[in-house]
Protein backbone atom coordinates (compact mmCIF):
# COMPACT_ATOMS: atom_id res chain seq x y z
CA UNK A 1 0.00 0.00 0.00
CA UNK A 2 2.79 2.30 0.98
CA UNK A 3 4.82 2.27 -2.37
CA UNK A 4 1.72 1.92 -4.64
CA UNK A 5 0.85 5.05 -2.69
CA UNK A 6 3.92 7.00 -3.43
CA UNK A 7 4.25 6.40 -7.07
CA UNK A 8 -0.18 7.42 -7.32
CA UNK A 9 1.47 10.51 -5.43
CA UNK A 10 4.30 11.41 -7.51
CA UNK A 11 1.60 11.05 -10.83
CA UNK A 12 -1.37 13.04 -9.41
CA UNK A 13 0.74 15.77 -7.69
CA UNK A 14 2.93 16.80 -11.31
CA UNK A 15 0.07 17.61 -13.38
CA UNK A 16 -1.82 18.87 -10.64
CA UNK A 17 0.62 21.54 -10.21
CA UNK A 18 0.84 21.94 -13.57
CA UNK A 19 -2.71 22.65 -14.29
CA UNK A 20 -2.67 25.34 -11.84
CA UNK A 21 0.22 26.98 -12.75
CA UNK A 22 -1.44 27.04 -16.50
CA UNK A 23 -5.23 28.70 -15.37
CA UNK A 24 -4.11 31.02 -11.93
CA UNK A 25 -0.21 31.85 -12.93
CA UNK A 26 -0.84 32.49 -16.19
CA UNK A 27 -3.70 34.95 -16.42
CA UNK A 28 -2.17 37.02 -13.54
CA UNK A 29 1.15 36.92 -15.71
CA UNK A 30 -0.58 37.64 -18.46
CA UNK A 31 -1.94 40.97 -17.21
CA UNK A 32 1.27 42.06 -15.50
CA UNK A 33 2.61 41.69 -19.14
CA UNK A 34 0.29 42.74 -21.33
CA UNK A 35 0.50 46.35 -18.46
CA UNK A 36 4.39 46.44 -19.71
CA UNK A 37 3.85 46.81 -22.83
CA UNK A 38 3.75 50.00 -25.14
CA UNK A 39 1.21 50.43 -27.15
CA UNK A 40 3.09 49.06 -30.77
CA UNK A 41 3.44 45.77 -29.14
CA UNK A 42 -0.61 45.56 -28.56
CA UNK A 43 -1.45 44.66 -31.88
CA UNK A 44 1.50 42.11 -33.49
CA UNK A 45 0.69 39.50 -35.24
CA UNK A 46 2.48 37.07 -32.23
CA UNK A 47 1.38 36.97 -28.77
CA UNK A 48 4.68 37.10 -27.49
CA UNK A 49 4.71 35.83 -23.63
CA UNK A 50 7.41 38.36 -22.98
CA UNK A 51 7.09 42.04 -23.59
CA UNK A 52 10.00 42.97 -25.71
CA UNK A 53 10.90 46.62 -24.12
CA UNK A 54 8.84 46.46 -21.18
CA UNK A 55 7.92 49.75 -20.22
CA UNK A 56 5.97 51.64 -17.25
CA UNK A 57 4.30 53.54 -19.67
CA UNK A 58 0.81 52.58 -19.53
CA UNK A 59 0.67 53.57 -15.41
CA UNK A 60 2.09 56.96 -16.31
CA UNK A 61 -0.80 57.32 -18.92
CA UNK A 62 -3.11 55.27 -16.68
CA UNK A 63 -2.38 57.42 -13.21
CA UNK A 64 -1.44 60.71 -14.74
CA UNK A 65 -2.77 61.63 -17.74
CA UNK A 66 -6.23 60.08 -17.44
CA UNK A 67 -5.76 61.23 -13.97
CA UNK A 68 -6.40 58.17 -11.92
CA UNK A 69 -4.03 58.97 -9.18
CA UNK A 70 -7.32 60.90 -7.60
CA UNK A 71 -9.41 57.64 -7.68
CA UNK A 72 -6.55 55.89 -6.06
CA UNK A 73 -6.08 58.78 -3.35
CA UNK A 74 -10.22 58.74 -2.73
CA UNK A 75 -9.61 54.66 -2.40
CA UNK A 76 -7.03 54.67 0.04
CA UNK A 77 -8.65 57.74 2.12
CA UNK A 78 -12.36 55.68 2.32
CA UNK A 79 -10.70 52.57 2.80
CA UNK A 80 -8.27 53.77 6.00
CA UNK A 81 -11.18 55.53 6.96
CA UNK A 82 -13.87 52.50 6.67
CA UNK A 83 -11.08 50.17 8.22
CA UNK A 84 -10.72 52.80 11.12
CA UNK A 85 -14.90 53.19 11.57
CA UNK A 86 -15.71 49.31 10.81
CA UNK A 87 -13.30 48.17 13.60
CA UNK A 88 -14.19 51.00 15.95
CA UNK A 89 -17.65 50.31 15.98
CA UNK A 90 -17.01 46.37 16.15
CA UNK A 91 -15.27 47.17 19.11
CA UNK A 92 -17.87 48.48 20.96
CA UNK A 93 -19.79 45.92 19.77
CA UNK A 94 -18.06 42.73 20.42
CA UNK A 95 -16.02 44.24 23.85
CA UNK A 96 -19.62 43.96 26.13
CA UNK A 97 -20.18 40.37 24.73
CA UNK A 98 -16.84 39.13 24.98
CA UNK A 99 -15.97 40.80 28.22
CA UNK A 100 -18.91 41.59 30.33
CA UNK A 101 -21.53 39.48 31.77
CA UNK A 102 -24.20 39.76 29.15
CA UNK A 103 -26.72 37.28 29.06
CA UNK A 104 -25.91 34.35 26.12
CA UNK A 105 -29.38 35.48 24.38
CA UNK A 106 -28.24 39.12 23.82
CA UNK A 107 -24.45 37.67 22.66
CA UNK A 108 -26.33 35.08 20.29
CA UNK A 109 -28.83 37.54 18.87
CA UNK A 110 -26.05 40.15 18.03
CA UNK A 111 -23.93 37.64 16.39
CA UNK A 112 -26.81 36.01 14.70
CA UNK A 113 -28.37 39.82 13.89
CA UNK A 114 -24.70 40.35 12.11
CA UNK A 115 -24.61 36.99 10.10
CA UNK A 116 -27.97 38.08 8.61
CA UNK A 117 -26.22 41.08 7.68
CA UNK A 118 -24.06 39.18 5.59
CA UNK A 119 -27.03 37.86 3.47
CA UNK A 120 -28.53 41.12 2.48
CA UNK A 121 -27.23 41.57 -1.27
CA UNK A 122 -26.14 45.11 -2.12
CA UNK A 123 -28.22 45.60 -4.62
CA UNK A 124 -31.39 45.37 -3.08
CA UNK A 125 -30.72 48.17 -0.13
CA UNK A 126 -29.06 49.85 -3.60
CA UNK A 127 -31.86 51.55 -4.27
CA UNK A 128 -33.13 52.86 -1.14
CA UNK A 129 -29.79 54.16 -0.54
CA UNK A 130 -29.18 55.94 -3.89
CA UNK A 131 -32.42 58.13 -2.56
CA UNK A 132 -30.99 58.58 0.68
CA UNK A 133 -27.50 59.41 0.45
CA UNK A 134 -29.08 62.11 -2.47
CA UNK A 135 -31.53 63.44 0.26
CA UNK A 136 -28.97 64.00 2.87
CA UNK A 137 -26.43 65.70 0.54
CA UNK A 138 -24.10 62.84 0.41
CA UNK A 139 -23.89 61.90 -2.72
CA UNK A 140 -20.70 61.61 -4.86
CA UNK A 141 -19.04 62.35 -0.92
CA UNK A 142 -16.53 60.05 0.28
CA UNK A 143 -18.31 60.11 3.37
CA UNK A 144 -21.47 58.05 1.93
CA UNK A 145 -19.02 55.13 0.81
CA UNK A 146 -17.12 55.33 4.27
CA UNK A 147 -20.41 54.76 6.33
CA UNK A 148 -21.84 52.06 3.99
CA UNK A 149 -18.27 50.09 3.25
CA UNK A 150 -17.92 50.41 7.68
CA UNK A 151 -21.70 49.22 7.77
CA UNK A 152 -21.03 46.15 5.06
CA UNK A 153 -17.88 45.32 6.68
CA UNK A 154 -19.34 45.20 9.90
CA UNK A 155 -20.74 41.26 10.08
CA UNK A 156 -17.24 39.84 9.94
CA UNK A 157 -15.50 42.43 11.69
CA UNK A 158 -17.71 41.63 14.78
CA UNK A 159 -17.56 37.52 14.42
CA UNK A 160 -13.81 38.10 13.76
CA UNK A 161 -13.18 40.61 16.61
CA UNK A 162 -15.32 38.11 18.65
CA UNK A 163 -13.09 35.44 18.11
CA UNK A 164 -9.61 37.09 19.06
CA UNK A 165 -11.06 38.95 21.76
CA UNK A 166 -12.18 35.66 23.14
CA UNK A 167 -9.24 34.01 22.98
CA UNK A 168 -7.55 36.79 25.58
CA UNK A 169 -8.21 35.08 28.93
CA UNK A 170 -10.48 37.61 31.24
CA UNK A 171 -8.53 36.65 33.98
CA UNK A 172 -5.64 38.82 32.86
CA UNK A 173 -8.22 42.06 33.16
CA UNK A 174 -9.94 41.02 36.17
CA UNK A 175 -6.68 41.00 37.86
CA UNK A 176 -5.94 44.63 36.98
CA UNK A 177 -9.40 45.57 37.78
CA UNK A 178 -9.41 44.20 41.23
CA UNK A 179 -5.78 46.08 41.64
CA UNK A 180 -8.14 49.23 41.04
CA UNK A 181 -7.71 49.92 37.14
CA UNK A 182 -10.88 51.37 35.80
CA UNK A 183 -12.31 49.46 33.30
CA UNK A 184 -10.92 51.97 30.23
CA UNK A 185 -7.10 51.58 31.98
CA UNK A 186 -7.29 47.90 31.63
CA UNK A 187 -9.05 47.99 27.96
CA UNK A 188 -6.39 50.78 27.21
CA UNK A 189 -3.66 49.17 28.93
CA UNK A 190 -3.83 45.56 29.30
CA UNK A 191 -6.57 44.47 26.15
CA UNK A 192 -5.81 46.62 23.74
CA UNK A 193 -2.29 45.53 23.25
CA UNK A 194 -3.21 42.14 23.19
CA UNK A 195 -5.75 42.28 20.54
CA UNK A 196 -3.30 44.58 17.94
CA UNK A 197 -2.86 41.40 16.06
CA UNK A 198 -6.20 40.58 15.91
CA UNK A 199 -6.72 44.26 15.10
CA UNK A 200 -4.56 44.42 12.63
CA UNK A 201 -5.70 41.19 10.60
CA UNK A 202 -9.09 42.35 10.50
CA UNK A 203 -8.28 45.74 9.32
CA UNK A 204 -6.24 44.65 6.49
CA UNK A 205 -9.23 42.23 5.27
CA UNK A 206 -11.54 45.31 5.95
CA UNK A 207 -9.16 47.52 4.07
CA UNK A 208 -9.04 44.99 1.03
CA UNK A 209 -12.99 44.20 0.85
CA UNK A 210 -13.50 48.18 0.78
CA UNK A 211 -10.78 48.54 -1.49
CA UNK A 212 -12.64 45.93 -3.94
CA UNK A 213 -16.01 47.00 -3.64
CA UNK A 214 -17.33 48.30 -6.62
CA UNK A 215 -21.34 48.30 -6.97
CA UNK A 216 -21.87 51.24 -4.21
CA UNK A 217 -18.84 53.11 -5.61
CA UNK A 218 -20.85 52.87 -9.13
CA UNK A 219 -23.89 54.47 -8.17
CA UNK A 220 -23.04 56.79 -5.27
CA UNK A 221 -20.43 58.83 -6.79
CA UNK A 222 -20.19 60.75 -10.52
CA UNK A 223 -17.29 62.24 -10.13
CA UNK A 224 -13.33 62.99 -9.30
CA UNK A 225 -14.47 64.30 -6.05
CA UNK A 226 -15.27 60.78 -4.72
CA UNK A 227 -15.02 58.03 -7.47
CA UNK A 228 -12.60 54.94 -6.02
CA UNK A 229 -10.29 53.05 -8.34
CA UNK A 230 -12.77 50.38 -8.95
CA UNK A 231 -15.18 52.55 -11.35
CA UNK A 232 -12.00 54.22 -12.95
CA UNK A 233 -11.34 50.61 -13.84
CA UNK A 234 -14.54 49.99 -15.16
CA UNK A 235 -14.35 53.08 -16.88
CA UNK A 236 -11.54 51.75 -19.33
CA UNK A 237 -13.01 48.31 -19.65
CA UNK A 238 -16.53 49.45 -20.84
CA UNK A 239 -15.27 52.38 -23.21
CA UNK A 240 -16.07 52.04 -27.00
CA UNK A 241 -12.24 51.20 -27.87
CA UNK A 242 -10.12 49.66 -25.65
CA UNK A 243 -6.46 50.42 -25.01
CA UNK A 244 -5.44 46.91 -23.68
CA UNK A 245 -2.00 48.26 -21.81
CA UNK A 246 -3.91 50.71 -20.30
CA UNK A 247 -6.14 48.49 -18.82
CA UNK A 248 -4.13 45.92 -17.74
CA UNK A 249 -1.80 48.51 -15.54
CA UNK A 250 -5.65 49.84 -13.77
CA UNK A 251 -6.07 46.02 -13.26
CA UNK A 252 -2.55 45.62 -11.56
CA UNK A 253 -2.53 48.30 -9.56
CA UNK A 254 -5.88 46.90 -8.44
CA UNK A 255 -4.91 43.75 -7.70
CA UNK A 256 -1.46 44.91 -6.18
CA UNK A 257 -2.51 46.14 -3.16
CA UNK A 258 -4.88 43.85 -1.72
CA UNK A 259 -2.33 41.06 -2.33
CA UNK A 260 0.64 42.91 -0.83
CA UNK A 261 -1.33 43.18 1.97
CA UNK A 262 -2.88 39.54 2.66
CA UNK A 263 0.59 38.30 2.79
CA UNK A 264 0.35 40.14 5.86
CA UNK A 265 -2.62 39.05 6.67
CA UNK A 266 -2.57 35.25 5.07
CA UNK A 267 -3.65 33.52 8.55
CA UNK A 268 -7.02 35.08 8.59
CA UNK A 269 -8.27 35.47 5.35
CA UNK A 270 -9.90 32.65 5.34
CA UNK A 271 -10.98 32.44 9.01
CA UNK A 272 -13.01 35.90 8.24
CA UNK A 273 -14.39 35.00 4.95
CA UNK A 274 -15.91 31.74 6.83
CA UNK A 275 -17.18 33.86 9.93
CA UNK A 276 -14.20 32.26 11.96
CA UNK A 277 -16.02 28.64 10.90
CA UNK A 278 -11.99 27.47 9.46
CA UNK A 279 -9.29 28.45 11.17
CA UNK A 280 -5.84 28.65 9.92
CA UNK A 281 -2.93 27.63 12.69
CA UNK B 1 -32.29 42.49 9.90
CA UNK B 2 -35.20 39.81 10.86
CA UNK B 3 -33.23 39.16 14.04
CA UNK B 4 -32.56 42.81 15.16
CA UNK B 5 -35.77 42.21 17.62
CA UNK B 6 -33.79 39.57 19.53
CA UNK B 7 -31.30 42.32 20.25
CA UNK B 8 -33.09 45.42 21.47
CA UNK B 9 -32.91 44.67 25.07
CA UNK B 10 -35.81 47.17 25.64
CA UNK B 11 -36.14 46.31 29.00
CA UNK B 12 -33.15 47.85 30.31
CA UNK B 13 -34.91 51.41 31.28
CA UNK B 14 -38.34 49.83 32.11
CA UNK B 15 -36.85 47.35 34.51
CA UNK B 16 -34.88 50.07 35.98
CA UNK B 17 -31.18 49.29 37.81
CA UNK B 18 -31.72 46.95 40.42
CA UNK B 19 -32.12 44.39 37.82
CA UNK B 20 -28.87 44.49 36.48
CA UNK B 21 -25.15 43.87 37.80
CA UNK B 22 -23.21 47.07 37.23
CA UNK B 23 -21.60 45.11 34.35
CA UNK B 24 -24.43 44.43 32.33
CA UNK B 25 -25.20 48.40 32.94
CA UNK B 26 -21.94 49.31 31.14
CA UNK B 27 -22.14 46.56 28.66
CA UNK B 28 -26.27 47.90 27.69
CA UNK B 29 -24.67 51.58 27.40
CA UNK B 30 -22.48 50.61 25.05
CA UNK B 31 -24.82 48.05 23.53
CA UNK B 32 -28.41 50.07 22.97
CA UNK B 33 -26.66 53.29 21.06
CA UNK B 34 -24.68 51.20 18.57
CA UNK B 35 -27.12 48.83 17.92
CA UNK B 36 -29.75 51.28 17.77
CA UNK B 37 -28.46 53.35 15.18
CA UNK B 38 -27.00 50.24 13.11
CA UNK B 39 -30.95 49.48 13.73
CA UNK B 40 -31.99 52.36 12.33
CA UNK B 41 -29.56 52.39 9.47
CA UNK B 42 -30.11 49.43 8.00
CA UNK B 43 -34.31 49.76 8.64
CA UNK B 44 -34.94 53.62 7.38
CA UNK B 45 -33.83 52.45 3.86
CA UNK B 46 -36.25 49.47 3.87
CA UNK B 47 -38.95 51.53 5.02
CA UNK B 48 -38.30 54.13 2.74
CA UNK B 49 -37.98 51.76 -0.02
CA UNK B 50 -41.68 50.59 1.19
CA UNK B 51 -43.03 53.99 0.44
CA UNK B 52 -40.91 54.61 -2.80
CA UNK B 53 -42.65 51.04 -4.03
CA UNK B 54 -46.05 52.38 -3.46
CA UNK B 55 -45.52 55.60 -4.86
CA UNK B 56 -45.99 56.54 -8.81
CA UNK B 57 -41.93 57.31 -10.14
CA UNK B 58 -42.75 60.72 -11.15
CA UNK B 59 -44.79 62.91 -8.42
CA UNK B 60 -45.85 61.81 -5.34
CA UNK B 61 -48.98 60.03 -6.16
CA UNK B 62 -49.91 57.13 -4.15
CA UNK B 63 -50.59 54.33 -6.51
CA UNK B 64 -50.85 50.98 -4.44
CA UNK B 65 -49.51 47.85 -5.82
CA UNK B 66 -49.34 49.22 -8.99
CA UNK B 67 -45.58 48.85 -9.15
CA UNK B 68 -45.53 45.23 -7.63
CA UNK B 69 -48.10 44.40 -10.22
CA UNK B 70 -45.86 45.97 -13.15
CA UNK B 71 -42.47 44.93 -11.04
CA UNK B 72 -43.76 40.86 -11.14
CA UNK B 73 -45.26 40.78 -14.37
CA UNK B 74 -42.66 41.76 -16.43
CA UNK B 75 -40.77 38.82 -18.29
CA UNK B 76 -37.32 40.21 -17.81
CA UNK B 77 -37.56 39.84 -13.99
CA UNK B 78 -38.41 36.02 -15.14
CA UNK B 79 -35.47 35.88 -17.53
CA UNK B 80 -32.91 37.15 -14.80
CA UNK B 81 -34.09 34.75 -12.39
CA UNK B 82 -33.75 32.42 -14.66
CA UNK B 83 -29.99 33.41 -15.68
CA UNK B 84 -29.41 33.40 -11.71
CA UNK B 85 -30.53 30.11 -12.07
CA UNK B 86 -28.34 28.94 -14.40
CA UNK B 87 -25.48 30.38 -13.55
CA UNK B 88 -25.84 29.12 -9.87
CA UNK B 89 -26.26 25.75 -11.33
CA UNK B 90 -22.99 26.05 -13.73
CA UNK B 91 -21.07 27.41 -10.39
CA UNK B 92 -21.88 25.77 -7.28
CA UNK B 93 -21.46 22.12 -8.52
CA UNK B 94 -18.51 23.09 -10.13
CA UNK B 95 -16.81 24.62 -7.42
CA UNK B 96 -17.55 22.05 -5.10
CA UNK B 97 -16.28 19.05 -7.24
CA UNK B 98 -13.67 20.74 -7.94
CA UNK B 99 -12.73 22.35 -4.52
CA UNK B 100 -13.15 18.69 -2.83
CA UNK B 101 -11.09 16.93 -5.74
CA UNK B 102 -8.64 19.10 -5.16
CA UNK B 103 -8.97 19.30 -1.22
CA UNK B 104 -8.87 15.40 -1.39
CA UNK B 105 -5.87 14.94 -3.51
CA UNK B 106 -3.43 17.74 -1.57
CA UNK B 107 -4.49 15.91 1.54
CA UNK B 108 -3.41 12.59 0.35
CA UNK B 109 -0.69 13.10 -1.97
CA UNK B 110 0.96 15.68 -0.82
CA UNK B 111 2.49 15.35 2.79
CA UNK B 112 5.25 17.94 2.69
CA UNK B 113 4.42 21.20 4.95
CA UNK B 114 5.85 23.19 2.19
CA UNK B 115 4.52 22.31 -0.58
CA UNK B 116 0.88 22.50 1.66
CA UNK B 117 2.01 25.98 2.71
CA UNK B 118 2.94 26.38 -1.41
CA UNK B 119 -0.81 25.65 -2.19
CA UNK B 120 -2.65 27.50 0.90
CA UNK B 121 -0.61 30.14 -0.31
CA UNK B 122 -1.51 30.23 -3.96
CA UNK B 123 -5.21 29.63 -3.18
CA UNK B 124 -5.55 32.59 -1.02
CA UNK B 125 -4.39 34.87 -4.20
CA UNK B 126 -7.48 34.86 -6.35
CA UNK B 127 -9.70 35.39 -3.17
CA UNK B 128 -8.16 38.92 -2.54
CA UNK B 129 -8.01 40.18 -6.47
CA UNK B 130 -10.67 42.53 -6.47
CA UNK B 131 -13.43 41.62 -8.99
CA UNK B 132 -12.68 44.21 -11.28
CA UNK B 133 -9.63 43.21 -11.61
CA UNK B 134 -10.94 39.40 -12.17
CA UNK B 135 -13.13 41.02 -14.90
CA UNK B 136 -10.10 43.05 -16.45
CA UNK B 137 -7.85 39.50 -16.70
CA UNK B 138 -10.61 37.58 -18.23
CA UNK B 139 -11.42 40.34 -20.69
CA UNK B 140 -7.56 39.36 -21.81
CA UNK B 141 -8.40 35.91 -21.84
CA UNK B 142 -12.06 36.25 -24.27
CA UNK B 143 -11.79 39.36 -26.10
CA UNK B 144 -12.34 39.48 -29.71
CA UNK B 145 -9.16 40.55 -31.31
CA UNK B 146 -6.41 39.95 -28.14
CA UNK B 147 -7.65 37.57 -25.98
CA UNK B 148 -5.29 34.51 -25.17
CA UNK B 149 -7.74 31.90 -25.66
CA UNK B 150 -8.62 32.83 -29.48
CA UNK B 151 -5.27 33.21 -29.79
CA UNK B 152 -4.50 29.47 -28.35
CA UNK B 153 -7.32 27.60 -30.23
CA UNK B 154 -6.04 29.03 -33.26
CA UNK B 155 -2.39 28.17 -33.24
CA UNK B 156 -3.37 25.01 -31.98
CA UNK B 157 -5.73 24.31 -34.82
CA UNK B 158 -8.58 23.84 -32.81
CA UNK B 159 -10.68 26.61 -34.64
CA UNK B 160 -9.70 28.41 -37.55
CA UNK B 161 -12.30 31.54 -37.10
CA UNK B 162 -12.31 34.09 -33.78
CA UNK B 163 -14.82 32.33 -31.09
CA UNK B 164 -16.50 35.35 -29.61
CA UNK B 165 -17.02 34.51 -26.57
CA UNK B 166 -18.43 36.83 -24.40
CA UNK B 167 -20.74 38.36 -27.66
CA UNK B 168 -23.12 35.03 -28.46
CA UNK B 169 -25.51 33.43 -26.18
CA UNK B 170 -24.66 29.92 -26.03
CA UNK B 171 -20.64 30.94 -24.58
CA UNK B 172 -21.41 34.24 -23.22
CA UNK B 173 -22.67 32.16 -19.79
CA UNK B 174 -19.72 29.98 -19.47
CA UNK B 175 -17.43 32.39 -19.97
CA UNK B 176 -19.27 34.46 -17.58
CA UNK B 177 -19.61 31.30 -15.07
CA UNK B 178 -15.59 30.36 -15.44
CA UNK B 179 -14.46 33.36 -13.90
CA UNK B 180 -16.51 33.07 -10.90
CA UNK B 181 -15.26 29.41 -10.85
CA UNK B 182 -11.63 30.32 -10.69
CA UNK B 183 -12.15 33.30 -8.56
CA UNK B 184 -13.62 31.14 -6.05
CA UNK B 185 -12.92 27.36 -6.37
CA UNK B 186 -9.74 27.95 -4.28
CA UNK B 187 -12.30 29.47 -1.41
CA UNK B 188 -14.05 25.63 -1.35
CA UNK B 189 -10.54 24.07 -1.62
CA UNK B 190 -9.52 25.58 1.42
CA UNK B 191 -12.42 25.34 3.92
CA UNK B 192 -12.48 21.85 2.68
CA UNK B 193 -9.03 20.78 3.22
CA UNK B 194 -9.31 22.36 6.71
CA UNK B 195 -12.06 20.13 7.04
CA UNK B 196 -10.04 17.00 5.97
CA UNK B 197 -7.27 18.26 8.53
CA UNK B 198 -9.97 18.16 11.48
CA UNK B 199 -11.52 14.32 10.50
CA UNK B 200 -9.95 12.04 13.73
CA UNK B 201 -6.86 10.42 13.05
CA UNK B 202 -7.75 7.04 15.21
CA UNK B 203 -10.72 6.57 13.11
CA UNK B 204 -8.56 6.79 9.93
CA UNK B 205 -6.09 4.76 11.36
CA UNK B 206 -9.01 1.97 12.61
CA UNK B 207 -10.10 2.10 9.13
CA UNK B 208 -6.83 1.21 7.62
CA UNK B 209 -6.65 -1.99 10.09
CA UNK B 210 -10.22 -2.88 9.01
CA UNK B 211 -8.60 -2.42 5.37
CA UNK B 212 -11.01 -0.17 4.16
CA UNK B 213 -9.73 1.20 0.46
CA UNK B 214 -9.03 5.18 0.11
CA UNK B 215 -11.93 5.20 -1.84
CA UNK B 216 -13.92 4.00 0.95
CA UNK B 217 -12.40 6.09 3.89
CA UNK B 218 -13.52 9.36 1.64
CA UNK B 219 -17.35 8.10 1.79
CA UNK B 220 -17.61 6.48 5.01
CA UNK B 221 -15.37 8.88 7.11
CA UNK B 222 -14.09 11.94 5.55
CA UNK B 223 -17.34 13.39 4.21
CA UNK B 224 -19.02 12.84 7.07
CA UNK B 225 -16.80 15.29 8.87
CA UNK B 226 -16.86 17.42 5.97
CA UNK B 227 -20.73 18.25 5.58
CA UNK B 228 -21.31 20.84 7.97
CA UNK B 229 -18.43 22.72 6.11
CA UNK B 230 -20.19 21.66 3.00
CA UNK B 231 -23.38 23.20 4.01
CA UNK B 232 -21.75 26.05 4.93
CA UNK B 233 -20.09 26.51 1.81
CA UNK B 234 -23.23 26.32 0.05
CA UNK B 235 -25.13 28.98 2.06
CA UNK B 236 -21.90 31.64 1.92
CA UNK B 237 -21.87 30.50 -2.33
CA UNK B 238 -25.50 31.35 -2.68
CA UNK B 239 -25.14 34.81 -0.83
CA UNK B 240 -22.13 35.40 -3.49
CA UNK B 241 -23.97 34.12 -6.44
CA UNK B 242 -26.91 36.51 -5.27
CA UNK B 243 -24.73 39.68 -4.83
CA UNK B 244 -22.97 38.83 -8.52
CA UNK B 245 -22.69 41.58 -10.42
CA UNK B 246 -18.70 43.40 -10.97
CA UNK B 247 -17.41 41.33 -13.26
CA UNK B 248 -20.59 40.22 -14.95
CA UNK B 249 -20.91 43.89 -15.45
CA UNK B 250 -17.47 44.85 -17.23
CA UNK B 251 -17.59 41.28 -19.52
CA UNK B 252 -20.94 41.45 -20.89
CA UNK B 253 -23.17 43.89 -18.60
CA UNK B 254 -25.82 41.45 -18.92
CA UNK B 255 -25.73 40.44 -22.39
CA UNK B 256 -26.04 39.60 -25.14
CA UNK B 257 -29.22 40.02 -25.21
CA UNK B 258 -30.36 39.22 -21.64
CA UNK B 259 -28.73 36.20 -21.29
CA UNK B 260 -26.26 37.33 -18.72
CA UNK B 261 -28.82 39.48 -17.09
CA UNK B 262 -28.45 38.08 -13.23
CA UNK B 263 -31.14 39.27 -10.85
CA UNK B 264 -28.40 42.37 -9.69
CA UNK B 265 -27.82 43.33 -12.83
CA UNK B 266 -31.33 43.47 -13.73
CA UNK B 267 -32.40 45.77 -10.32
CA UNK B 268 -29.30 47.95 -11.58
CA UNK B 269 -31.06 48.49 -15.04
CA UNK B 270 -34.53 49.19 -13.89
CA UNK B 271 -33.26 51.94 -11.37
CA UNK B 272 -30.71 53.39 -13.20
CA UNK B 273 -31.07 52.68 -17.02
CA UNK B 274 -34.79 52.49 -17.09
CA UNK B 275 -34.95 54.80 -13.70
CA UNK B 276 -38.11 53.37 -12.73
CA UNK B 277 -37.59 54.09 -9.01
CA UNK B 278 -41.09 52.91 -8.18
CA UNK B 279 -40.68 49.28 -9.69
CA UNK B 280 -36.90 49.42 -8.56
CA UNK B 281 -37.95 49.57 -5.00
CA UNK B 282 -40.80 47.42 -5.37
CA UNK B 283 -38.31 44.47 -6.76
CA UNK B 284 -36.18 45.67 -4.29
CA UNK B 285 -38.78 45.03 -1.31
CA UNK B 286 -39.89 41.65 -3.02
CA UNK B 287 -36.09 40.48 -2.76
CA UNK B 288 -35.21 41.91 0.60
CA UNK B 289 -38.32 39.76 2.28
CA UNK B 290 -37.63 36.69 0.05
CA UNK B 291 -34.18 36.86 1.59
CA UNK B 292 -35.09 37.26 4.49
CA UNK B 293 -37.34 34.56 4.76
CA UNK B 294 -35.05 32.04 2.94
CA UNK B 295 -32.57 33.15 5.69
CA UNK B 296 -34.22 32.59 8.66
CA UNK B 297 -35.20 29.13 7.55
CA UNK B 298 -31.64 28.15 6.68
CA UNK B 299 -29.77 30.26 9.15
CA UNK B 300 -30.56 27.32 12.19
CA UNK B 301 -28.43 25.12 9.40
CA UNK B 302 -25.19 26.43 9.70
CA UNK B 303 -22.57 25.07 11.72
CA UNK B 304 -21.39 28.06 13.57
CA UNK B 305 -20.48 28.70 17.09
CA UNK B 306 -22.75 31.56 18.59
CA UNK B 307 -21.81 32.13 21.96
Amino acid sequence: MRTRGRSWRAVLIIPLLAVILVVYAFPIYWLIVTSLKSRGQLFQATLSLLPEAPTLQPYADVLIDRGMWILLRNSIVVCSATVVLALTIGLLITYPITRLDVSPRVRAGVLNWALSLRFLPPIAVVVPYFAVVRTVGLYDQPLALIFIYSLFNLPFTIWMLKGFLTEIPREIEEAALSDGASRWTAFRHILLPLATPGLLAAGVIVFSFSWSEFLFALILTSSPNAQTFPVGVQGLVTQFEIIWNDMAAAGTIAMLLPLVLMVLARRHVVTGLTFGVVREK
Amino acid sequence: MANVTHVRPAPVKRAGAGRFTRQERLAYTMLVPILGSIFLIVTYPFVLAVIQSLQATNGAAFVGLQNYVTGLENPLLYEALGATGIYAALVLPTEILLGLGLALAVHRAIKSTALRALFFGMAIVPLVIPPIAVGVIARLMYAPSYGVINHILMLTGVTHDEINWLGQPITAMPAVASVDVWQWTPFVYLVLFSGFLTVPRDEIEAAQVDGASGWAQFWRIELYYLRPLLVLIVFFRLADVLRVFDHVFILTGGGPGNTTQLLSLYLYRVEFKFSDYGQAAALAVVVLIAISVVYSLVTRVLPLERK
